[in-house]
């Protein structure tokens, strides 16, 4: 199993599901290079809120596991987990290696 | 010093009170897209002047600036009722999103109303509803801590139809516990610091 592909294609369903709330103009791209919060980024904290809550949630259904993505790593981390789809993705795959 | 006259200082926004001044931008936020989960507001300057002037002492309303005295939304503190201890969050609008984008304007600026309302004001309870289709801001808020208290079946009529509003509460542990922590993390996301108590 490729945990870091799993990992991103979730996230990728965040951003789909959230792309269905944004009008067209203001879809996120579905890449690992895409900007998420702080600085040039796309998205604002409602969004990032969504892809948190949605990210957690398929976490917590396909790992069988729970994952909170707002502890106090996240807050401490530079950069933020949440500046970018590839951050957050290696965010992830960390909090899951260490807790198999 | 009454908030009326004063201004919430943040250390990327502040909520500055509202102002008859305000009319014409606040009128143009209300008209675009964005505000379409809104109940429908004044539809010219004037009236939003007139409808600014005639709030009352109940209310706190307030324009949300960057530091730069730049104004990108609107946020307000209605019914405060101190019997009760409990207050109406609303008219929660940004309206320069596209300024705003990738910063934590709302968080901070709802981290600067809940601590008005729960540390300067002594409210033990926050409430609002939220229009059903807002879906993006019913979890924002869940996610920051307000529970969902029941459902008002067609509470709002927005662009001629009919649509529920989510009821929604924070009381003043679940603020100090669950919103002070995650609004730490979004802040921290946008490098903004948030208040500890």
């Amino acid at each position: 199993m490729d945990l870091r592909h799993d990992v991103l294609q979730i996230i990728f369903e965040a951003l789909k599901s959230l792309n269905e709330e944004l009008p067209e103009d203001q879809q996120v791209a579905l890449s690992e290079d895409t900007l998420l919060f702080g600085g040039e980024s796309t998205i604002d904290s409602l969004s990032l809120v969504s892809v948190i809550v949605d990210v957690e949630t398929a976490i917590s259904t396909q790992f069988d596991r729970p994952v909170a993505l707002t502890d106090d790593r996240a807050m401490s981390r530079e950069p933020s987990p949440f500046t970018s789809v590839r951050t957050l993705t290696d965010f992830v795959v960390e909090l899951l290696t260490e807790k198999a | 010093m009454s908030a009326k006259s004063r201004v919430l200082q943040g250390i990327f926004v502040d909520l500055r009170p509202l102002a008859e001044g305000d009319a014409a931008i606040t009128c143009k936020w209300r008209a675009a897209e964005r505000a379409r989960h809104l109940n429908q507001g004044a539809q010219t300057p004037e009236d939003q002047a007139r409808w600014i002037a005639s709030r009352p002492q109940s209310e706190h309303n307030f324009i949300i600036q960057l530091r730069s005295g730049q104004p990108v939304g609107m946020l307000s503190l209605v019914d405060v009722d101190n019997r009760n201890s409990r207050a109406e969050t609303g008219r929660f609008l940004i309206g320069e999103e596209d300024v705003v984008k990738g910063q934590p304007v709302a968080v901070e600026a709802m981290a600067l109303l809940y601590d008005f309302a729960f540390n300067d004001l002594g409210l033990l309870r926050l409430y609002g509803t939220i229009a059903a289709s807002n879906t993006l801001m019913i979890k924002w808020q869940k996610f920051l801590g307000m529970k969902q208290e029941g459902v008002l079946r067609n509470h709002y009529r927005i662009g001629g139809e009919f649509q529920d509003a989510v009821a929604m509460g924070i009381l003043e542990d679940e603020y100090r516990t669950v919103f002070l922590a995650r609004a730490k993390v979004l802040m921290a996301a946008g490098k903004v610091p948030v208040p500890t108590t």
